[in-house]
């Protein structure tokens, strides 16, 4: 959805340093055939030109100042507004070499997760006993998004820094471990299948430690999903906690 | 005003050694000549390692299935496959430490830093000429250590050459504990050097300065390794302490950047880049210098906007260190810090442009000779433009969230160091060769390898824009496994062809270099009829350089003065009486 913010601000700036390039390029080029050594024509005795330097440090200093608040307006837009409530929360921590991905069953809800109870064992970080957490489901690098509903993502890693990268999302973001990311979404507007990258150097399978990632119109998501769940016998057992009723 | 002072008399004393003969000369002497010699010989050896490591890259990501090379764990014969994952790791990462730490640095710095500033500013030797040596060894000494990490078990470092913790600092993660580990070694000890280099150019220009060489009429190319000296001095130590770190953290148990025994891996990266984007600065700010008195030569116009040239080189270096944070947007850090660095980042290409459009305002109305020194320089100039250009898209967060670790990033980096850096290189080998050995180099020769570079450097390295926008990812060692970058490959294989051609074409630069050593014609003192006091001495100078201190009477700009018989006057030229050189003669100014 930030896609398009993404890709007009970058055409900003291509038409900006496409225009500069072919100014400093043109004037090159001319001063080069005109001012050529010729015989008998002496170069100027010149040091320069106070107003000149004045002249060509204001312009680029207004230009790089409007580019810096505008981008920095988008990003803040981008970061600070605060994911819809119905937004799909979906968990991914990233390992050598794949993903952990862990959806929220029928109450909507993941488990809480915390970066300090990240481990080998536990790639979510979460308490086993927490009751948001039992109808969860897990898949290893398979993702499906509904289309148009928003997604919040919780991302992580369980050893090293993994990144999570979908180039037709113009998403990015750093997974380093110690810490959950909560802040970003998305909304894909369209479906199709997309592969989620790694981009962050992860050691020797960092080449081919991709996801896969399926947006599917909305019931293709719940079916696919209740496909994913775990069987009704664990999720039966589960008496319906005051807590989960609330959150609902 | 004019106030500096000559050398001290302990150094003076320095010059009295006895200068080793023969052989003995290139390994032991204290003379900062042939101690810049002994860095460009080194360092240019490097940048055929360097290069011969990125070919072998290249030629993974053209044909992933089709294999050339042995991997680098040659201690154990069974691992003796073909560039494996792994080994593609390694490569790259020993590709861009080579082409860092052991080629640009001591290039610009070590070769041309040694050799140029006691000759520019008039003095006989460096303050230290003993500690300068001793750079030079230290410096060989971590190339060393570098190279043999190839040779350990699990091949060389393989975590890239910014080394990311925690994958650099658990052996159990990179699977490269003794690789990573020499390349703490090595990082280091080059460290070790660069700061020993850097504080001995700092007292040689600040205290042994000709008579009437103020600071403002040193030449463009001492300015610019003055600044870039003071940010070695403040950078460098960073990079050696978070090295230390990353040893310990390796081999001796400790955690200071594994987060799961309450170590920060973001530290690592604030300790990297905070000496990391100074360091873009170290390697392009003395390029600039030399590339601005090589247009001044060859236009035969004093340089346009003297003062704001230096400006702008100080405004780049104290700028360039509260731009470090831009490299960490996708780390997730918080919103004003990033507003912060973003607006910073902007802001550090104002001295870039402002330096850009003083280049053109030197060749405007100038008298051009198209030497090959002259046409390396200015396309370092249209380069350095690109690479500028191709920065500021960096500079927007939303934007470098998108193009962040694609090729976009590898394009421009390379259009900054090698398009800027490497043509600066060849601009300044190309027009102190003759000082530097007596000979002047072929010009035909080095025209034919000007064009081949400028137009194989470019089919190489500008589609590496477009297929970083169609999402290719860096350090991936086999993108046919990605469907999306699988319609790609035709253009990464044409860049791999395209790098071979860049490859073969510095072959052409080599046997000009060493043919020209014995055959070229004599250079004479002043072959380019430049103004600085240089030129004034032997080709090569002598031990000690200037039989008698020079005094300097002018700017190092005097080209095409009106009313002068000749179109230079040298900095060490009285008002010639033939001449009316009255005070307005150098304020002359347009408009």
């Amino acid at each position: 959805m930030f896609g398009h913010t993404v890709d007009f601000l970058f055409y900003v700036i291509l038409i900006l340093t496409g225009v500069t390039f072919i100014g400093v390029f043109s004037v090159l080029v001319y001063f080069l055939v005109k001012y050529r050594s010729r015989p008998g024509v002496a170069a100027l005795h010149s040091h320069g030109n106070n107003t000149l330097e004045v002249v060509w440090t204001t312009i680029p200093v207004f230009i790089f100042l409007g580019l810096a608040i505008y981008g920095n307006e988008q990003w803040t837009q981008m970061r600070l507004k605060t994911p819809p409530a119905d937004a799909l929360p979906v968990a991914v921590i990233g390992e050598q070499f794949g993903w952990n991905v862990r959806y929220p069953g029928p109450d909507g809800k993941l488990a809480k997760m915390e970066a300090s109870k990240v481990n080998k064992d536990n790639p979510f970080g979460i308490d086993s006993s927490d009751p948001a957490g039992l109808d969860d489901f897990t898949t290893y690098g398979e993702l499906v998004f509904p289309v148009n509903r928003p997604i919040r993502l919780y991302l992580g890693s369980k050893d090293v820094i993994h990144a999570f990268y979908v180039p037709e999302f113009r998403l990015y973001q750093d997974m380093v471990p110690g810490r959950i990311y909560d802040f970003v979404w998305l909304k894909a507007e369209a479906t199709g299948k997309f592969q989620l990258a790694c981009n962050q150097l992860c050691g020797q399978g960092h080449y081919k430690m991709f996801g896969k990632l399926t947006v599917s119109t909305v019931p293709e998501y719940e079916a696919w999903a209740k496909s994913k769940a775990p069987s009704p016998a664990v999720t039966a057992v589960v008496p319906p906690s005051p807590v989960a009723m609330n959150q609902k | 005003m004019t106030t500096a002072t000559l050398a001290h008399p302990a150094t003076h004393g320095a010059h009295e050694h006895s200068e080793p003969t023969g052989w003995k000369k290139y390994l032991w002497s204290l003379d900062h000549k042939i101690i810049g010699i002994q860095y460009l010989f080194t360092s240019l050896l490097f940048l055929f390692v360097g290069g011969g490591l990125a070919l072998l890259l290249r030629w993974q990501l053209a044909y992933p299935s089709t294999q050339v090379m042995p991997n680098g764990d040659i201690g154990n014969p069974a691992s003796l496959a073909f560039i494996n994952p792994q080994f593609y790791n390694s490569l790259f990462t020993m590709h861009a430490t080579v082409m860092v730490f052991l080629v640009v640095m001591p290039l610009l710095i070590g070769a041309f830093g040694n050799y140029l500033i006691p000759l520019k500013i008039g003095a006989g030797d460096m303050a230290f000429p003993l500690i300068n040596e001793l750079s030079y060894w230290v410096y060989v000494l971590s190339g060393g250590v570098l190279m043999c990490s190839f040779l350990v078990a699990g091949g060389a470092a393989a975590g890239g050459w910014t080394s990311y913790a925690p994958l650099s600092s658990v052996a159990a993660y990179n699977g490269t504990q003794m690789g990573q580990s020499l390349w703490c070694v090595g990082i280091f000890l080059n460290g070790l050097a660069s700061i020993m280099g850097a504080f001995n150019y700092i007292t040689t220009i600040v205290n042994m300065r000709a008579p009437g060489m103020s600071f403002f009429r040193m030449p463009l190319a001492v300015w610019s390794l003055f600044i870039t000296a003071f940010l070695l001095l403040l950078a460098v130590p960073v990079l050696s302490a978070a090295a230390a770190m990353l040893f310990l953290d390796l081999n001796s148990g400790t955690n200071f950047f594994n987060p799961a025994h309450g170590g920060q891996p973001l530290l690592w990266q604030h300790l990297f880049w905070f000496f990391g984007h100074p360091e873009v600065y170290i390697m392009i700010l003395p390029a600039m210098g030399m590339v601005s008195d090589i247009l001044s030569i060859f236009s035969r116009k004093p340089i346009f906007g003297y003062k704001a040239m230096v400006f702008a080189m100080i405004a780049i270096g104290f700028l360039g260190f509260i731009v470090w944070g831009h490299h960490m947007f996708v780390s997730g850090m918080n919103l004003v810090l990033s507003a912060a660095f973003g607006v910073s980042t902007m802001v550090i290409a104002v001295p870039s442009a402002i330096k850009t459009f003083n280049w053109l305002g030197t060749l405007w109305g100038g008298s051009i000779r198209f030497t090959t020194a002259m046409l390396n320089a200015l396309s370092f100039v249209l380069m350095f433009v690109v690479g500028g250009l191709s920065g500021i898209f960096m500079a927007s967060t939303p934007v470098d969230i998108f193009v962040h670790h694609t090729y976009f990033i590898v394009a421009h980096i390379h259009y900054v160091l090698f398009g800027g850096s490497i043509f600066g290189i060849f601009a300044a080998i190309y027009t102190w060769y003759p000082k530097m050995f007596g000979r002047m180099m072929d010009e035909t020769l080095g025209k034919v390898h000007f064009a081949f570079t400028f137009i194989f450097f470019n089919l190489c390295f500008f589609p590496m824009h477009n297929v970083g926008l169609g999402g290719m990812m860096r350090r991936i060692a086999d993108p046919t496994a990605y469907e999306h970058l699988r319609s790609l490959q035709p253009i990464n294989q044409f860049i791999t062809l395209a790098a071979i051609g860049l490859g073969f074409s510095q072959i052409i630069f080599l046997w000009n270099f060493f043919r020209s050593l014995k055959y070229g014609a004599p250079a004479g003192n002043n072959p380019w009829q430049a103004t600085t006091l240089e030129w004034m001495v032997a080709s090569p100078p002598g031990h000690g350089n200037f039989a008698v201190t020079p005094t300097v009477y002018r700017g190092p700009y005097d080209y095409s003065v009106p009313g002068h018989k000749r179109d230079y006057i040298m900095q060490n030229e009285p008002d010639a009486p033939d001449a009316p050189l009255g005070a307005p003669r150098s304020t002359v100014s347009v408009g």
